[in-house]
């Protein structure tokens, strides 16, 4: 690696997100309290992030450029895995998501498929960079299409949602003319009612009382009522740190994986929450400015699908504590619990910071 | 190649992120801050639950320090409305645990769904087997909770039902009635006997526990007591020994009904107080099954009623003492006064008949054997108006306001009263009929008792009662005093021919049955005639004769003779009265009785953990 390399990291980035992932650790500590082994997570939880540091630092050094020529094995290798699940995936909550991987806990292929369609879908859209008619368009889609698929018969419906979001912003960054996006937000939203025969009840149900957590506030509605009690009840400066009573008593589910943010909400309050979201902005706003400054039109594509799959987890996550999302159960990026999704990310934040390594000249 | 990146689609991109961005920020401070107090307070009510500590009622003690009925602790498996998640599911689950049928659990959940707050009883006294069921299979029934209450315990069962009553639930009446007394639903209540006329004694202030419980509502911490004022122990007048003998000599007699009460005569405070047959109140301290209850109410001797006070009966020849005293009192007879006894009474067309024929009798005779013509000579000279007068005079017809709930007054007949009542005029056959205490003339054993303790005390009708010793609020001991209820002024001599009659009844005539070797007695039988069946038998004394510290009168419906089967009844509780040596008016109570009504035991309920 040349010194030209390294005098482009985007310290910044990397900061912030270690500094997220620091974050997450004490809020984790924080929401495994009552289990009687806080550290026992907290310990899992520095194996994961050296793992996935490792793995963003051989992402970054990679040539992107190398990365995306992988396409093919790259997506054929978690699209083959999303299959491997299927068979001997372990069932939480009626899906199919785990592959069982001993003392480690699981590894769950759709978060690598996430990172895999980006690479693919740049590598695709960059080779056509007309993309003006449907031609072109379509067998972009197919390529989305699959993953999206397999997901959906997990079924997981987050991350699919996650997967159809990246599709669509790198499409628009791509330069899709907004006919071709319009008809595809059409086709997307009459494919609504397929999606929902494919969906277990309780995924419905989540879907239901989202409209009105009235409905039933012991059951479906119950965590989405219990988080925004949680959030809300930490008012500006929070319960303190390890204090919490919704979380500590068990009112919000999964404390410490999907509903991580309620924890930093009720316990740190409004400023807590104003922190995670700051550092996540600054994390946005610098993987941006590497979209903005991408050398090549693969990296940009790249880049793009990156930081709006961070986003896209943050919006939804965050908006899901506080009743403006339907709970899909997508992580926070570098705070949840959950090792599969915190190592495509560090690896994703290692391939933008690749990116942004290989910038362009022009300046200075 | 050089490379340009697509500004305006990057920028809209970048705007689509921080809009939604700018929202997530908006939304945390109309949550967090805006809402942040209301949120607050729902994050409150969902860890704290406050439970009822049920404060356990008053001791009731007899008058040598014996407890009649105390707590003990149980289990009651109960359910919060609010947190009842799933309910067919818990129901279903439930109701096998504690033998019922889903429908029965879901009926209580119903009744009361006043209050959502409260837990909702579902059923008390459960085994310690069930606690243990429920508790392993606490994830599987939310909303289902064990509270640890006192259970009313009546250690004597059916020998003291008919005194101690019984508690149960409020009902919506008695809701309505006592609200201001801070009552509610699902509350123990007095129904009958002591529980209830000295209810508001006995029912103690429950306390709230308060208590931080997680997502399942189990128990964690406890975050405040306000700990539970039992109830005011009390000290009854009564005597257990006195009230077993009375309850057991009753059994004896083999006849399935009947009543004995006991009292002092010099103060009107109770020493017995038995009717049969009985039930068993520890029945009701633990909601009373349908069934159970059906069978109660339905039985037709009706064993909830309490024959010593709460029925009246054709007193029989127990009324000749009130006749023989109206005839003393208005001289038309004495003690040596002669009457032809041929074994019947001729009244113009009526004949009036007799056991047999006795001859000629002087008026000791008369009493000691009870012999009908010579109380129909009487009865018809005086006239009804007359009898009636008397009868009133030793408090006959009208309660005795015992302080026990429930209690009539009995029926006296007069030519005034009947006229008023029946529209048909008063019969001199009606003044005849009522000398012997037939007809219309019906009187409570505890009526009965009340007269001969006046002729027992020569004159003082005291008001009968059970209490004899209550604390106050601030702890102080209060006896009960004697209650005067008026002065029978009638002359001495009528007191001393009337106890003379009484004693040779027990001594030669019909009372023989009751008499103890050593102790004279003096009573008075009676046989009834009733529509309903064979006669009543009676018998009504006093004893010891020349100072006379208990008053028995025994009753047993359809006894046929009072002679054979009240008499031997009343002679086994004299036995055990006398043999107590009832301590006399202004000495102290057994001291451990005092102590034990103030140290009032503790009970507490708190859910388990």
């Amino acid at each position: 690696m040349s010194a030209r390399l390294l005098r482009y990291v985007d310290w910044t980035l990397l900061g912030t997100t270690l500094a997220l992932m620091a974050f997450g650790g004490v809020m984790i500590y924080s929401a495994t309290q009552n289990t009687g082994d806080p550290m026992g997570f907290v310990k899992v939880r520095v194996l994961h992030a050296l793992f996935g540091l490792t793995l963003l630092a051989v992402a970054a050094a990679v040539d992107y450029q190398a990365i995306a020529r992988a396409w093919r094995p790259v997506l054929g290798g978690a699209m083959f895995l999303l299959v491997i699940v299927m068979l001997v995936g372990i069932t939480t909550m009626g899906s199919q998501r785990w592959i069982p991987l001993g003392p480690l806990g699981g590894f769950q292929p759709s978060e690598l498929a996430k990172l895999a369609l980006i690479i693919a879908l740049a590598r695709n859209l960059e080779a056509h960079p007309d993309l003006d008619s449907w031609r072109t368009v379509i067998p972009v889609l197919l390529i989305a299409a699959v993953p999206v698929g397999l997901i959906v018969e997990q079924p997981d419906l987050g991350t699919a949602m996650v997967l159809v979001a990246i599709t669509a912003a790198m499409l628009f960054a791509a330069g899709a003319p907004r006919r071709i996006m319009m008809a595809l937000g059409g086709a997307t939203l009459a494919g609504v009612p397929v999606l929902w025969q494919m969906l277990h009840d309780y995924q419905r149900r989540r879907l239901i009382v989202f409209i009105d957590p009235g409905l039933d506030p012991q059951g479906a509605g119950y965590a989405l009522i219990q988080s925004k009690i949680a959030m809300g009840s930490g008012q500006m400066f929070g319960k303190g740190l390890l204090h919490g009573t919704q979380n500590l008593l068990n009112f919000i589910p999964e404390q410490h994986t999907d509903f991580i943010f309620t924890v930093v909400g009720e316990e740190l309050g409004f400023l807590g929450a104003m922190t995670v979201l700051a550092l996540f902005a600054i994390w946005l706003w610098r993987g941006m400015t590497i979209v903005y400054l991408a050398k090549d039109r693969l990296g940009m594509l790249m880049a793009v699908g990156i930081v709006s799959m961070i986003a896209f987890h943050v919006v939804v996550n965050i908006g899901m504590t506080v009743g403006l999302m339907p709970i899909t159960g997508i992580p926070l990026p570098f705070i949840s619990h959950g090792g599969s999704a915190l190592v495509v990310m560090l690896m994703a934040t290692g391939v933008l910071l690749g990116i942004g390594m290989r910038r362009k000249k022009i300046l200075f | 190649m050089d490379f340009q990146a697509p500004r305006q689609r990057l920028f809209a991109l970048s705007l689509i992120i921080a809009i939604a961005t700018g929202i997530l920020v908006g939304r945390l401070w109309q949550i967090q801050v805006l809402q942040g107090t209301a949120y607050l307070r729902q994050s409150e009510e969902n860890r704290i639950r406050d439970y009822v500590l049920t404060a356990p009622r008053g001791i009731v003690y007899d008058r040598k320090g014996r407890p009649l009925v105390t707590n003990r602790p149980s289990f009651t498996v109960a359910m919060l409305p609010l947190e009842l998640r799933r309910p067919a599911e818990v129901m279903a689950t439930l109701a096998p645990m504690l033998g019922m049928t889903p429908g029965e659990i879901r009926a209580r959940i119903e009744s009361s769904r006043a209050r959502l707050f409260e837990p909702v009883r579902v059923k008390r006294d459960v085994g310690t087997r069930v606690v243990a069921m429920i508790e392993e299979n606490r994830m599987d029934l939310p909303g289902v909770i064990i509270l640890a209450e006192p259970v009313r315990y009546y250690l004597h069962g059916k020998m003291t039902a008919h005194v101690m009553g019984y508690i149960g639930e409020i009902d919506e009446d008695e809701l309505k009635a006592r609200k201001i007394e801070r009552y509610k639903l699902g509350d123990l209540v007095g129904k009958s006997g002591v529980e209830r006329k000295y209810e508001a004694a006995l029912r103690g202030s429950d306390g709230r526990l308060r208590m931080e419980v997680d997502a399942h509502g189990r128990p964690l911490r406890e975050l405040g007591r306000v700990a539970a004022v039992p109830g005011r122990s009390i000290v009854l007048s009564l005597d257990l020994d006195v009230q077993r003998a009375a309850f057991e000599a009753l059994q004896a007699s083999g006849l399935p009904s009947g009543a004995v009460v006991a009292m002092d005569p010099r103060s009107g405070e109770l020493l017995a107080m038995v009717s049969t047959p009985s039930f068993d109140p520890n029945l009701f301290a633990t909601g009373i099954s349908p069934k159970a209850w059906q069978g109660l109410v339905r039985h037709p001797l009706r064993p909830l009623l309490n024959r010593a006070a709460g029925a009246a009966f054709e007193p029989g020849s127990v009324f000749k003492l009130v006749t023989a005293t109206a005839a003393l009192e208005r001289g038309i007879v004495n003690r040596q006064s002669t009457f032809h006894a041929p074994g019947y009474f001729r009244l113009g067309r009526w004949v009036f008949r007799d056991l047999k024929a006795w001859g000629t009798v002087n008026f000791m005779t008369g009493m000691a054997n009870s012999i009908n013509v010579v109380f129909y000579t009487l009865g018809n000279r005086l006239g009804g108006e007359v009898l009636a007068l008397y009868a009133k005079m030793l408090g006959l017809g009208e309660v005795t306001n015992i302080d026990l709930p429930a209690e009539v007054s009995g029926t006296i007949p007069s030519p005034s009263t009947k006229k008023a009542l029946v529209g048909e005029p008063w019969y001199p056959g009606d003044s005849v009929n009522m000398s012997i205490g037939q007809g219309a003339v019906t009187a409570t054993p505890l009526q009965v008792a009340r007269m001969v303790s006046v002729i027992a005390n020569r004159g003082t009708l005291y008001q009968p009662h059970v209490l004899l010793l209550m604390h106050d609020r601030g702890g102080k001991a209060r006896r009960t005093g004697r209650v005067l209820q008026g002065r029978v002024t009638l002359k001495p001599s009528t007191f001393d021919v009337l106890h003379e009659g009484m004693q040779a009844a027990v001594d030669r005539g019909t009372g023989r049955a009751a008499a103890i070797s050593g102790v004279m007695i003096a009573g008075k039988t009676g046989s009834a005639e009733n529509p309903r069946g064979k006669p009543h038998a009676w018998f009504a004394g006093f004893a010891p004769a020349r100072a006379p510290t208990v008053v028995v009168v025994a009753f047993v419906e359809h006894g046929f003779r009072g002679g054979i089967s009240a008499a031997p009844i009343a002679r086994r509780v004299f036995l055990a009265a006398l043999s107590q040596s009832t301590p006399d008016r202004g000495a102290t109570p057994h001291q451990t009785a005092r102590q034990m009504a103030r140290g009032s035991v503790r009970g507490t309920s708190e859910p388990r953990r």
